[in-house]
């Protein structure tokens, strides 16, 4: 059964990049308002019948809003924590050596986290208190410090080509590109008029980037024309969460929302919309597609579930 | 540390020694219920009628042992020391409050067969099974809860034990439910979502005025200060007459038997219960009227616009959703933290509504003088309309809505109208929040105006200020030769001045729309061959040039609709273009026409350009490439044709081929800019921003309107590092930039 449930409500959910059967799921207690949290890593079974396991829990005393994994090592995971700390989790360690890092430099909540793909040695957390920090696992603070957002940020992700290059989503209604060796942002797009929830950079084309907002649109937009944008993907019915695009194919790209829905998009084709994904019963929040199984999905929300599928195929069937 | 962490919790709490000191309310909360559990199921099992069996597989339709890692849904946290401590206090507190509850229940429950108006059987009363995780004791408590109350069914819970909420913690649950508000309910206005968190911050018992993270600072900067300005001025006078008799007739519906109502009332209060009350109440202050009821009823009114809104979804996912629940509960008022204690507050039962109305009345300081005044011209005392109501009663026996409707038409309606009179009057403040609304209004029409104004300027031609050519005899071939000599800017003046004086000189306005394409300007020029396919709506040069630009746009469905009408308007493939297709047209239709086209004429340059822009639009760079190659050996001194070949080759990041494309069109078009600002585009992705830079500089030198530039040159001076020269760019110092940037 490609179903897992987690004590509390769920926030994120990733695919290890080492391993196809393995996910990390972030939760939170009472929505993520107030109480603990707790990060899973989950192993998918062989045979689809089979339940999913866990592997290992870790708690905490804020809320787990996302969680990364080392691109460098394939049993570390980097946690984003509501009490504004990153932690650094190494699995081959015993829990009590766990978190193997705690860096608490933010003054708000902690809502993204990502790794780099191309170096390979630092991540990213975008914060509510506006600002992107940038780490590296053996610094014991951050690198630097991206402050330009006039409100939270809610996700930072590294371009997939350019080592270098990211791009922030905030609500403050803009997307910001940045370049970590210049001193500010290299670009600023007014993407959406409404806050910016989430974004997520072409795997094919690094000049492609997909902003998700409150406004309950996905846009797909070109960095070298702007202006406008290459698409727009309504089709949900409340803010949207989370964009991510395939992987594997370059015009696919999944999103989850408010709506409690998961939707996968092709951006080039007329009608967009390709599948809609109805099998949560509280807000989606989280989702991700497998870079190492082509069109497998994974899923959470605050039914404290977390789903595992293969695109095309109906998530709750077991 | 992880333990202690876990308990004490709220470590984002901004002051390190209330959160040490406090536990994490609801893990205590948990602590406590699981700690004793085995004493709480005893109880509930004495208990008759509560179902402690299957409330939670009566929520979740999936077997929730069944499921892998409810193996894990077990208590995470260990009673420990802080636990324990916790638990004396639940069972001095909470554990008592069961026997308590249970009395209460009862006492309601024979209320109930009384006051139930559908003259159903009681209804049995849920009582949730206290067992279980913290989450889910919380949440099946809340669940069960909102069950019943939608049935119309009062329910009186258990009271939950002590939930003390820090500092830490109350700025936490204000500033989060702020911020997901915000997301949740986007399509309200800032108001209503302010309203909504109030609503459920004064239920918590949260001061609402500490603002956390306030609303977005670009968006919203005026309506803060109109809101905040309502805010000082207002009273809540207006929220709780709309709140009063909103509950007035929603509590009249669910106890649509008015000789229930009637019963209730009598035997709550007497016959002249009402008359003494009133009198009582009349001579309450208006400090009282300022007091804490006001907020409450305020709050509550806000949350049946959420309420509405809620019910305004109609998807049952939704409606069943256990957040919004959640969220609607804690600002309804259900979920009330009291001197630190939590209590679940029922629906109001019709005593309650009695006792609500009558504390109602204490606020109503000038609205009980109204009432006064109404009174003595309608020449009814209080007394002889009792003994009236009390007499008709009995005459009328079961038939007493005409009371209640006379009650309501004639007393409600008067009191709100006067009282909506008085606060039109100024007499309560709220003209200022009328103010506000009225100003948010003309805010957003403003708005509204102001994106109408923006989408209808695409499209509108702007011609420059002082024109030299204006009353030159024949500017339409001073243009042509300038535009031949590649002085773009002055032909387009020359140009200009042509379609001022013939607006409908299609040639005139086409050369115009070519000039300012090759000026490196489509918003122009997309205008400018508007008016020319407007003067003359077959022309294929036109056609062909507004494909291309909407096509430079990114505006897929305007540069299919025009490249279609090429395709219908040509003398030699009018007929494979039906015109029916044009209502509807998909980018693989149009696609395919062409392909058709280009078999059918092979040697026709025209068509294998506009296939290379088609396959710009479908992103299919290789194919538009072979196209572009393909006219080019057809026409090889077309300059645009070799420009149109490098844009395409860079899109397919082969920078390098794209600058020996650039540098053919310059070669026999030296002052094209829109190649020398593509030649930059080029160098800049391939990084080299310096060399990138130079070029831009050489555009905009010959061009200084093209806007797109600007923004290049901006984003390649802060890639070369060169923020020196931002400055010199902000403020359009071409004269330094050139200084500074020579091309050799």
């Amino acid at each position: 059964m490609p179903v897992f449930k987690t004590p509390f409500n769920g926030y994120s959910v990733k695919f290890s990049p080492f391993y196809e059967n393995r996910i990390a799921v972030a939760t939170a207690q009472n929505f993520g308002i107030l109480g603990n949290g707790r990060l899973h890593v989950l192993e998918l079974s062989s045979n689809p019948s089979l339940p999913i396991t866990e592997l290992i829990a870790y708690d905490t005393a804020d809320g787990v809003y996302d969680v990364t994994w080392s691109e460098s090592h394939d049993s570390v995971v980097v946690a984003a924590v509501a009490d504004g700390s990153v932690k650094l989790y190494d699995l081959a360690l015993p829990p009590t050596s766990n978190p193997i890092r705690s860096f608490h430099e933010h003054t708000r909540e902690v809502h993204s986290a990502d790794y780099n793909p191309v170096r390979r040695d630092s991540f990213l957390s975008a914060s509510w208190d506006d600002t992107v920090k940038l780490w590296t696992v053996d610094r014991p603070t951050s690198v630097r410090t991206f402050k330009e957002h006039a409100y939270c940020v809610y996700s930072a992700v590294w371009n997939p080509r350019h080592a270098d290059v990211f791009a922030s989503a905030s609500g403050d209604c803009t997307l910001r590109i940045w370049d970590v060796r210049e001193p500010g942002s290299t670009m600023i797009l007014p993407a959406h008029d409404h806050e910016i929830l989430s974004c997520d950079w072409n795997k094919y084309d690094e000049c492609i980037i997909a902003t998700a907002s409150v406004d309950k649109s996905i846009k797909v937009w070109d960095v070298r024309s702007f202006r406008v944008p290459i698409s727009v993907l309504n089709g949900h019915s409340y803010a949207v969460r989370k964009v991510k695009f395939s992987p594997h194919v370059r015009n696919l790209m999944v999103s989850c929302s408010y709506d409690m829905s998961v939707c996968v998009w092709d951006f080039m084709v007329e009608d967009a919309l390709v599948s809609r994904y109805d099998h949560h019963t509280e807000f989606a929040v989280g989702v991700d597609m497998s870079v190492l199984v082509e069109g497998l999905i994974a899923s959470t929300g605050w039914d404290e579930l977390a789903y595992v599928w293969q695109h095309g195929t109906d998530p709750r069937a077991s | 540390m992880a333990m202690r962490d876990l308990i004490t919790g709220a470590t984002s709490c901004p002051d390190p020694s209330a959160s040490s000191s406090s536990q994490n309310p609801l893990g205590s909360l948990a602590n406590a219920l699981i700690g004793s559990s085995s004493k709480t199921q005893e109880r509930l099992r004495e208990i008759p009628t509560s179902n402690s069996t299957g409330l939670a597989s009566q929520f979740y339709s999936e077997p929730l042992s069944q499921l892998p890692g409810s193996e894990f849904d077990k208590p995470f946290l260990e009673a420990n020391s802080q636990g324990s401590e916790f638990l004396n206090r639940f069972r001095s507190a909470g554990a008592g409050g069961f026997e308590e509850t249970w009395d209460e229940i009862q006492r309601d429950g024979s209320q109930l067969r009384l006051y139930d108006g559908r003259g159903q059987l009681p209804p049995q009363l849920h009582q949730p099974a206290l067992d279980g995780t913290p989450q889910r004791v919380l949440s099946t408590f809340l669940h069960s809860f909102l069950d019943s109350s939608r049935g119309g069914i009062p329910f009186h819970p258990a009271s939950l034990p002590v939930l003390g909420l820090s500092e830490g913690d109350k700025q936490c649950i204000r500033d989060r439910s702020s911020i997901m508000a915000r997301h949740i309910f986007a399509d309200k206005s800032e108001e209503f979502i302010h309203a909504q968190v109030n609503a459920l911050l004064s239920s918590l018992d949260i001061d609402s005025n500490v603002r956390g993270k306030g609303p977005m600072p670009e968006r919203f900067r005026e309506l803060d200060d109109y809101w905040n300005e309502s805010q000082g001025n207002m009273i809540q006078g207006a929220h709780a007459s709309d709140g009063w008799i909103s509950e007035f007739s929603q509590n009249r519906e669910r106890y649509d038997n008015p000789d229930a109502w009637a019963n209730s009332f009598e035997q709550q209060h007497g016959v002249n219960g009402w008359v003494s009350e009133f009198e009582h109440s009349q001579l309450s202050s208006v400090d009282q009227m300022r007091g804490m009821n006001m907020s409450n009823i305020a709050a509550r009114e806000q949350t049946r616009m959420l309420a509405n809104t809620l019910a305004q979804n109609a998807d049952p996912k939704f409606q069943n959703s256990k957040f919004l629940q959640f969220v609607s509960k804690m600002s309804r008022g259900e979920l009330i933290i009291d001197d630190n204690q939590v209590k679940e507050t029922a629906l109001p039962a019709p005593g309650d509504w009695a006792s609500e109305y009558q504390q109602q009345y204490n606020h109503g300081d000038a609205w009980a003088g109204e009432f006064l005044n109404n009174k003595a011209f309608s020449g009814v005392r209080p007394e002889q309309w009792a003994n009236e109501f009390a007499t008709e009663r009995q005459q009328n026996g079961a038939v007493d809505d005409q009371w209640v409707d006379e009650f309501s038409n004639l007393r409600v309606n008067d009191w709100a109208e006067e009282f909506g009179e008085q606060v039109g009057e100024g007499a309560f403040g709220e003209d200022s929040s009328n103010n506000w609304a009225q100003a948010y209004d003309e805010f957003l029409n403003e708005q509204y105006a102001a994106k109408q104004r923006s989408d209808s300027s695409r499209g509108v031609y702007v011609f420059s200020d002082l024109n030299p050519y204006v009353g030159h005899p024949n500017p339409l071939k001073e243009g042509q030769d300038l535009f031949r000599k590649g002085l773009l800017s002055e032909a387009v003046l020359a140009l200009e001045a042509e379609v001022l004086k013939s607006p409908e000189n299609a040639e005139g306005w086409r050369l115009l729309g070519i000039a300012h394409a090759e000026n490196d300007d489509d918003q122009q020029a997309i205008a400018a061959m508007m008016r020319a396919q407007e003067a003359d709506p077959t022309n294929l040069e036109v056609l062909l040039a507004l494909g291309v630009s909407h096509t430079n746009e990114l505006e897929q469905s305007a540069a299919l609709k025009y490249l279609f009408g090429w395709l219908r308007h040509h003398p030699k493939y009018g007929t494979i273009a039906p015109p029916e297709m044009s209502d509807s047209l998909y980018y693989t239709d149009v696609a395919r026409l062409y392909n058709e086209a280009a078999v059918m004429s092979p040697d026709d340059a025209d068509v294998h350009i506009v296939l290379g822009v088609l396959y710009n639009l479908s992103r299919e760079y290789d194919k538009a490439i072979a196209a572009f190659e393909r006219a080019l050996k057809l026409k090889p001194q077309d300059y645009s044709l070799w420009n149109k070949l490098g844009a395409t080759q860079a899109n397919s990041v082969q920078s390098a081929d794209a600058i020996m494309a650039y540098q053919q069109a310059l070669d026999l078009k030296p002052n094209y800019v829109r190649a020398w600002a593509n030649m930059g585009i080029s160098y800049a992705n391939q990084g080299m921003y310096d060399e990138s830079v130079r070029y831009y500089v050489r555009a905009l030198a010959m061009n200084p309107k093209a806007e797109n530039a600007w923004q290049y040159l901006r984003i390649s001076l802060s890639c070369a590092s060169r923020n020196d020269m931002l400055e010199a760019c902000d403020s359009r110092n071409l004269d330094l930039l050139q200084k500074e940037f020579p091309l050799q």
